[in-house]
């Protein structure tokens, strides 16, 4: 297997320390309802919903609770049976206000009734398409964009490659990982799922080398198969980034402002994909996600977690912390939110709860850009971060526009290796923000 | 269970450790070669040199900083860096006033006036080395009016041969070193070009803690030695002696006054070595990488604009 080559992005790209080791390769654990699930009514990209139940009504694991009629957009469960307690509004991880609905689970936890397992293969594309759409399912890998918008390309782009995110490029994260272990025979069917959806001849699932368990036991199952193969990824972050993943698998490049389709390719997250099949096949709704959790709690582990179980219960069932925290990520350290209120849900888009102690919170001063030039040589982009770092900081988002602020995807690549510890993702989502409502409102001048 | 005093940050929360001043050590470190060659040629002239342009670095980023209204940054080490290779361009028979002018020039002016570390638009060793000698007019008066108060530290006479680099200014290399002499230790001139060996074995270690980037040694020493071989003068030796190395391995190299981009950096490198080569061939002095660092140092951010990178899948 020596000759197998290990395939990587081109530009850039940074080797964190991994910090897999407390959890790779532990099996997914299994545990309850919270005494209180909170449920809110945006988890995804693209427009909230509206939610389709009110307070003191009773309902069903698996129920639409809420829904939006946008196209880009994807319809919530709730996750337990039980009474809603109380429609609000509340921060969300972000900071963002957003309607949330409160779950007081019940003794009996029912289901909406389930539906007999279907064959794919006999079934309508449009019709797995909407069954995608109604089970709520976003990208589990954190981005949380509707895998209804991403499976429905447009016509004039034909897809001719699936690729399955099993990078995990993130540090400390190891949730794929434990379902590439617990369910490869599914993640094959889900592959062909997808290609079957979107009319693609080949799919590949991408690995990084560092999961060599999750290798072998999906290319032992692959093993003589014409269509679908494990592409072996170095070990790089941002691997798993949709764009960088796509040409580190077929050698593409997805142009500035582009989507994947545009270059012929698919990308789904393991655990999106899995969701997808389950959705298909079973007719579950996304109402429970693998979550990594990690760092400093006693009992680290990859959790079955319901969707609305706050973050306090989730470290509960880990054993608590094992030391002070210092700073609690929802996601991945990279590209995760620190959090300071642990009564925050695990969201769809939520693939671990990291604890770090308190070594790990950074006190050193901002200073000034020195020109290293080192966020230049690691930005996967090619984009030049200290440009626009200096343009966002002073508020100057023109600049930070001329310096393609907007093709950058916030991977923190720039500011890991930053020697003058610049907060450069901050800036760089300031600009952002300011760029796109600029172009809002050029759009409706124009009108 | 909120309000756990959990520090909340945007990400990335994970950061390599390495911060300013811990480069600004390193640069340090890979000094000690060359600066203890120029301790067993120079001795107590080499120490009088080092401490009295360390000091008044120090001294005048405290002042100029507080007078400024902002808190000194002496931990981030970039004063002492800048003093001690401000020390080392200079030659141990400098009048102590002019070491004094120099470190004032490069930390109050070069640095501390443009905005601080990160804006300066001139490497500021080299622009406290250079400035006195090229503004004389401006500055020889506080030298008279200093040696007339028999103040003088008289610091001279130690070592008064010609530089290498003078001699070889003529067609033939007599009387000039041998190759091996310069490449291992050879006094004369600025301190710091006392040993290339020790030079490379400094530069050496930036490169393998990455530090700086090869492009920018490369194309300079690269350019001069070619240049220098095609015009018939001495290729070997005129990158062993002069400033050469110094400049290529510790000034050309600074971060802030030179590219950020790959292309940038070898170009600059490139630019660098060219301009030398018309000092040193055609001009009046025989030194010259000095000038052409300063002249190509702001450059580096019209470089950085003419060599952006190309966007990711961008035609």
């Amino acid at each position: 297997m020596s000759e197998v080559s290990i395939k990587t992005f081109t530009r850039g790209g940074i080797h964190p320390p991994e910090h897999k080791e407390p959890t790779a390769g532990s099996p997914i654990r299994e545990i309850p309802p919270a005494p209180e699930m909170i449920l809110p009514l945006s988890q995804h990209a693209g427009a909230p919903c509206e939610p389709a139940v009110a307070a003191g009504d009773h309902v069903l694991a698996g129920q639409k609770i809420g829904d939006c009629a946008a196209f880009i957009s994807a319809p919530v469960h709730a996750s337990v049976s039980g009474t809603v307690k109380a429609i609000e509004d509340r921060r969300n991880f972000t900071g963002a206000m957003v309607r949330t609905i409160i779950i007081t689970p019940d003794a009996e936890q029912q289901s909406v009734p389930s539906v007999a397992p279907r064959d794919w293969r006999a079934m309508d594309v449009e019709e797995i398409k909407q069954i995608v759409r109604e089970a709520g399912i976003v990208g589990l890998g954190g981005a949380a964009f509707p895998a209804s918008v991403k499976i429905a390309p447009p016509k004039d782009k034909p897809i001719d490659t699936v690729i399955i995110n099993g990078c995990e490029c993130e540090p400390f994260l190891t949730c794929d990982q434990a379902l590439m272990l617990k369910r490869p025979d599914d993640l094959i069917e889900a592959t062909r799922l997808l290609m079957r959806v979107v009319g693609a001849k080949q799919g590949r699932i991408g690995i990084e080398v560092n999961k060599p368990d999750a290798i072998e036991v999906l290319e032992t199952r692959l093993r003589g198969d014409a269509d679908v193969a494990v592409t072996r990824c170095m070990v790089k972050y941002p691997e798993g980034a949709e764009k960088q993943l796509i040409k580190a698998v077929v050698n593409r490049e997805v142009p500035p402002g582009k989507l994947p389709s545009e270059v012929g390719a698919l990308v789904q997250n393991v655990g999106t994909a899995l969701a997808i099949l389950d959705a298909v096949r079973e007719g579950t709704p996304l109402t429970k996600r693998i979550v990594t959790v990690t760092g400093a709690v006693k009992n680290p582990g990859n959790l079955e977690v319901y969707i609305g179980t706050p973050v306090s219960f989730v470290i509960e069932q880990c054993g608590g912390f094992s030391a002070p925290p210092g700073k609690i990520i929802l996601g991945g350290p990279m590209t995760g939110w620190a959090i300071e209120d642990l009564n925050l849900p695990i969201q769809k888009g939520t693939s671990g709860v990291v604890v770090l102690t308190q070594q790990y919170v950074e006190t050193h001063p901002i200073l000034a850009c020195v020109r290293c030039g080192k966020c230049v040589e690691v930005c996967p982009m090619g984009l030049m971060p200290n440009v626009i770092s200096i343009y966002a900081e002073r508020g100057n988002w023109d600049g930070a526009e001329k310096w393609n602020a907007m093709d950058c995807f916030e991977c923190g690549s720039c500011a890991y290796v930053c020697p003058s510890k610049r907060p450069i993702i901050a800036w760089v989502r300031d600009a952002k923000a300011a760029i796109n409502q600029k172009r809002r409102q050029q759009r409706e001048a124009k009108k | 269970m909120s309000n756990r005093n959990l520090v909340v940050t945007p990400p990335p929360h994970l950061k390599q450790r390495d911060a300013v001043a811990d480069a600004m050590r390193d640069v340090a470190i890979a000094l000690v070669p060359v600066t203890l060659v120029a301790l067993y040629f120079y001795r107590l002239h080499a120490v009088i040199t080092l401490v009295l342009c360390i000091g008044a670095s120090i001294g005048t980023e405290i002042v100029v900083r507080r007078m400024m209204g902002k808190q000194p940054q002496i931990g981030n080490m970039s004063s002492i860096v800048t003093g001690w290779l401000l020390a080392l361009c200079f030659a141990p028979t400098t009048a102590w006033w002019t070491m004094i002018i120099g470190a004032v020039l490069a930390v109050g002016v070069a640095k501390e006036l443009m905005g601080g570390l990160g804006w300066n638009w001139f490497n500021p060793a080299l622009f406290g080395r250079i400035v006195p000698v090229a503004f004389a007019p401006l500055f020889s008066w506080i030298g008279q009016l200093l040696s007339s108060t028999r103040f003088s530290l008289a610091i001279v006479d130690t070592v008064s041969q010609a530089t290498p680099l003078a001699m070889l200014k003529g067609n033939s290399l007599a009387g000039a070193p041998s190759i091996t002499q310069l490449l291992i230790a050879f006094p004369g001139g600025g301190m710091g070009e006392s040993s290339a060996l020790a030079l490379i074995i400094g530069g050496a270690y930036l490169l393998v803690r990455k530090h700086i980037n090869w492009r920018i040694p490369v194309g300079m020493i690269g350019t001069v030695f070619v240049l220098t071989l095609v015009l018939g003068k001495f290729p070997v030796h005129q990158i062993l002696s002069g400033g050469l190395l110094l400049a290529a391995f510790f000034m050309a190299t600074d971060w802030v006054t030179a590219p950020v981009t790959n292309n940038g950096r070898l170009i600059f490198g490139i630019a660098i070595g060219l301009i030398t080569v018309i000092f040193r061939v055609f001009g009046a002095s025989p030194e010259g990488v000095g000038f052409a660092v300063l002249l190509m140092n702001p450059m580096a951010r019209m470089l950085d604009r003419v060599t952006k990178p190309k966007v990711f899948g961008q035609a």
